[in-house]
């Protein structure tokens, strides 16, 4: 039936508040974006099929670069990194002072023996990245990365320990650390994968 | 006169429509990036537990060869496997070489699960040599994952496995250069 169609009104739409709202959520979400602290070396990880990801909750990390060399990360929480560096400090007998524990409180990852930490807690954090380094001792007679973990367990009994290694690191160096961790009785732990 | 250019001015200002329709579309496929990076932030992981520390040496229960298969992971991501013990494992040709991919070690473990008299408690016996890499420890985890094997150990290569591994690396090695030597 030719009755009159609907009118076609042209609808003026003001987007002012749109994008106003557009806006608010993108502060949001930039404001809420947490930067995992850049690692000072530069690790790939093997792909994997596994898709369960990283509860990152009192996590330590042991890093194993490409040649083979460990570095430790810490969990990240103020008074536990400070009480952490107490318990080495005891235990290889060296004393740090306020502004070298104020350092190692901000800084990420430990890449250097303890015997060069000191030294090291002195380099400006931009500058970490360069130093060069042999990695953590771990073999028979250094057991300085499972110091680190096992002190980091004392500090917070429920830390757990991730594994990220590059792909390509020989697997002696990771049948060291299982072995050393099968050692102290510590069996469960994660690997660090990229998604296939 | 400065009034009525004022005026002249807000007529003016009323005639300008800004579109704003492109200014949210940028916006939201920003806040959709900036989701996805917060999400992806997150690595993945594999769940790992190593076998406890036996205090005394047990004894090793009878394993039927059937219920088993031993992995070697060589080097240049090369990777062997055997059924066989000290007994069994005589020379380099009963060590078979696959590779990484489903054609390869997939289908060898399940071809063996198949085979196995208790396909239930079939195991992998997962010995990764000195030559091998992360990734390949890594794949052969994944592989794990794929076949859904739920029991599988990682163990040393022993010692009598090492030399057949070594004879056969070192007869494909001298395939590659002229004819083998027997």
């Amino acid at each position: 039936m030719p009755r009159v169609k609907p009118k076609r009104h042209n609808v003026i739409v003001d987007m002012t508040p749109f994008v106003d709202v557009a806006f608010l959520i993108l502060t949001f979400f930039i404001l809420t974006a947490q930067f995992r602290s850049s690692d000072l070396e530069d690790i790939v990880t093997p792909k994997s099929i596994s898709s369960l990801t990283l509860e990152e909750t009192d996590m330590m990390t042991v890093n194993i670069t490409e040649d083979g060399r460990y570095s430790f990360s810490p969990i990240e929480s103020s008074s536990g990194k400070k009480q952490l560096l107490e318990k080495m400090a005891k235990k290889y007998n060296i004393s740090f002072t306020e502004g070298e524990i104020n350092s190692f409180v901000v800084s990420p990852t430990v890449p250097v023996p303890m015997s060069q930490l000191k030294s090291f807690l002195h380099v400006p954090k931009d500058e970490q990245a360069n130093v060069k380094t042999d990695g953590i001792p771990l073999d028979e007679d250094h057991q300085e990365v499972m110091d680190w973990i096992k002190y980091s367990l004392e500090v917070n009994p429920s830390a757990r320990l991730s594994i990220k290694g590059d792909a390509k690191a020989q697997y002696p160096k990771f049948q060291e650390l299982f072995e050393q961790l099968r050692n102290i009785s510590f069996y469960k732990f994660n690997l660090i994968t990229t998604a296939k | 006169m400065g009034v009525q250019a004022k005026l002249k001015e807000k007529k003016k200002e009323q005639g300008i429509h800004i579109d704003m329709t492109p200014m949210v579309d940028l916006g939201f496929l920003l806040i959709t990036f900036f989701i996805l990076t917060t999400t992806m932030n997150q690595p993945n992981t594999i769940d790992m537990k190593l076998p406890a520390k036996p205090d005394q040496p047990t004894e090793q229960p009878e394993i039927d060869l059937s219920n088993s298969i031993s992995v070697l992971l060589g080097k240049d991501n090369r990777i062997y496997y055997h059924q066989f013990d000290e007994s069994g494992l005589t020379d380099p040709s009963k060590l078979q070489e696959t590779t990484f991919d489903t054609e390869g070690i997939e289908r060898v473990i399940d071809q063996a699960k198949a085979r196995a008299k208790k396909p239930d408690i079939f195991t992998v016996i997962i010995k990764p040599t000195e030559d091998s890499n992360y990734e390949n420890f890594v794949n052969i985890l994944d592989e794990m994952e794929i076949t859904k094997t739920d029991h599988y150990g990682i163990t040393d290569v022993k010692p009598w496995e090492q030399k057949i591994y070594e004879a056969k690396v070192g007869e494909s090695g001298g395939e590659n250069v002229n004819s083998n030597e027997n």
